[in-house]
């Protein structure tokens, strides 16, 4: 693993921005770094909607929403002087979306940070970093928390959580 | 052949059967707020005659659910429940936590085929009726909440502690691993509280009920569930809620009352005690160690019903014939 690949889990919340944004700061135009920003489909889940069309609708409107976050952040990594050449954007569909249908690959969706990892083992990542929600331990206990998550769950890697 | 009529139906199906009302028959359930006493909705092939509204009983309140139908199969002469589409979303507070809730119609379909013929869940079928609504007939449990049961117990706690508790939770673990076994098939429960599990009045089983609820979910899909089983144990453990009002108000001294902090309630809804241990000293300690999972002061969750599982059946299993019940 080389700790000089880093992977950043984004999706569309100003937590992603944020992580980047300190990604910026602390790698800039050094040479020798490598960055992958991994974003991982996470359509809303079909039981909240009346009929198939209107959870498509949602789902194609929440994709459009992570791709351009995802181009945002790429271009927070550029100002931040990260050459755009050391910078791969990835986008992995959910394996339960309707638009999945055809994907190469797809994520199971079952834990978001799981999947990190193992995106991050894949591509032989040495860092890998998140932004923090900041929940409440009663939201963490209900919900789960996937930067808590990370940080149990990860071996062979170091990880940063940014708040 | 000429649509008979709800007189007609009743008394060619049920003959003697006497109706204070002779409604109409319906084909089509979407203006559920329509459908009421002595009406017949016409459903898979059956008629079911409509009684009245379910309704729900919360913090003190009883409101009718208006899209759930307490009827008499005309066929068979059984009592059923019939849910109708009602394609709701709500602000779900659980504590200080608030979650968007829906009502989903296809959810609760779905839950109803993945446990057909398991005992440990509710069990109906869903069909279409004229307009493609998604209706659910649901069996009538024969029986009662626990909510209910445990409120209607006289003893003190510690008599029901060391006489009632043990059976209690020797079947709600059996109720632990049906929703752990749900959870393994990729469906969650939704609503897991005291309102939600039955016990069959015949079988003493107890049975899961309601499973329309459907939220987003973040990390752990199955934390709302595995919350409410926590709740569940302590409101069973410690026969009843226990709020500092409530503990003040049944005497209880105030010397154990200082020793109380904030740690020993409930991590979702802060008044509740749930290191009941502190005031029931009798409660063995592995299962207290169980219950603080589920308090303010826990330093780890539960992420599986599994997990809870594997604590909580060596301690229901020291329990037995240990629990003595010292007053």
């Amino acid at each position: 693993m080389d700790p000089k690949k880093i992977l950043i889990a984004v999706d569309a919340s100003e937590n992603a921005k944020r992580a980047a944004a300190y990604v910026a700061r602390v790698v800039g135009a050094t040479p020798g770094f490598r960055v992958i920003l991994l974003t991982l489909e996470r359509p809303p889940e079909r039981d909240l909607f009346k009929d198939d069309d209107s959870h498509r609708q949602a789902c194609e409107a929440r994709e459009r929403g992570m791709l351009a976050a995802q181009d945002e952040i790429k271009h927070i990594l550029t100002q931040g002087g990260v050459p755009a050449a050391s910078i791969d954007a990835h986008y992995v569909a959910s394996c339960k979306s309707p638009m999945a249908e055809g994907a190469e690959k797809c994520g199971l969706g079952q834990s978001i940070a799981l999947e990190i990892l193992g995106y991050a083992k894949e591509q032989g990542c040495g860092t890998v970093v998140v932004g923090r929600r900041g929940v409440s331990k009663a939201e963490e206990f209900l919900f789960g928390s996937v930067s808590s998550k990370i940080v149990h769950s990860a071996k062979n890697c170091t990880v940063w959580v940014i708040s | 052949m000429a649509e008979r009529s709800v007189k007609e139906l009743v008394a060619g199906l049920r003959p003697g059967y006497r109706l204070g009302r002779f409604g109409r028959v319906v084909d089509d359930t979407s203006q559920f707020m329509d459908i009421g006493y002595g009406d017949v909705l016409r459903l898979a092939g059956r008629h079911y005659l409509v009684f009245k509204d379910a309704m729900e009983r919360r913090f003190g309140y009883v409101d009718a659910k208006f899209w759930v139908k307490k009827c008499l199969e005309l066929e068979t002469g059984e009592r059923r429940i019939v849910k109708l589409v009602f394609h709701e979303s709500f602000p779900l507070r659980v504590g200080d936590v608030s979650v968007l809730c829906f009502r989903s119609p296809a959810k609760e379909a779905r839950v109803l085929d993945t446990v057909r013929g398991d005992e440990r869940f509710m069990q109906g079928f869903t069909t279409r009726d004229a307009a493609g609504n998604l209706v659910r007939i649901i069996e009538m449990i024969s029986g009662n909440s626990i909510e209910n049961i445990v409120a209607a117990n006289n003893m003190q706690h510690a008599g029901y502690f060391r006489d009632v508790f043990p059976s209690l939770l020797a079947r709600f673990i059996v109720a632990c691993r049906a929703i752990a076994w749900l959870h393994s098939k990729g469906e969650r429960h939704g609503d897991v509280g005291r309102d939600h599990l039955f016990i069959e009045h015949k079988t003493g089983t107890m049975r899961w009920i309601d499973f329309d609820y459907a939220y987003e979910t973040h990390e752990n899909p199955f934390g709302m569930d595995i919350h409410g089983l926590g709740d569940i144990l302590v409101f069973l453990a410690g026969k009843g809620v226990h709020t500092i009002q409530g503990m003040r108000e049944a005497g209880t001294p105030r010397s154990l009352l200082a020793t109380l902090t904030a740690d020993d309630f409930s991590l979702v809804f802060g008044n509740r005690l749930v290191n009941l241990g502190k005031i029931f000293p009798y409660i063995p300690e592995r299962l207290s160690r169980i219950l603080r999972h589920f308090a303010a002061g826990a330093e780890v969750f539960y992420e599986s019903v599994d997990e809870l599982l594997d604590d909580l059946e060596p301690a229901a299993e020291a329990m037995r014939g240990e629990v003595r019940g010292d007053e």
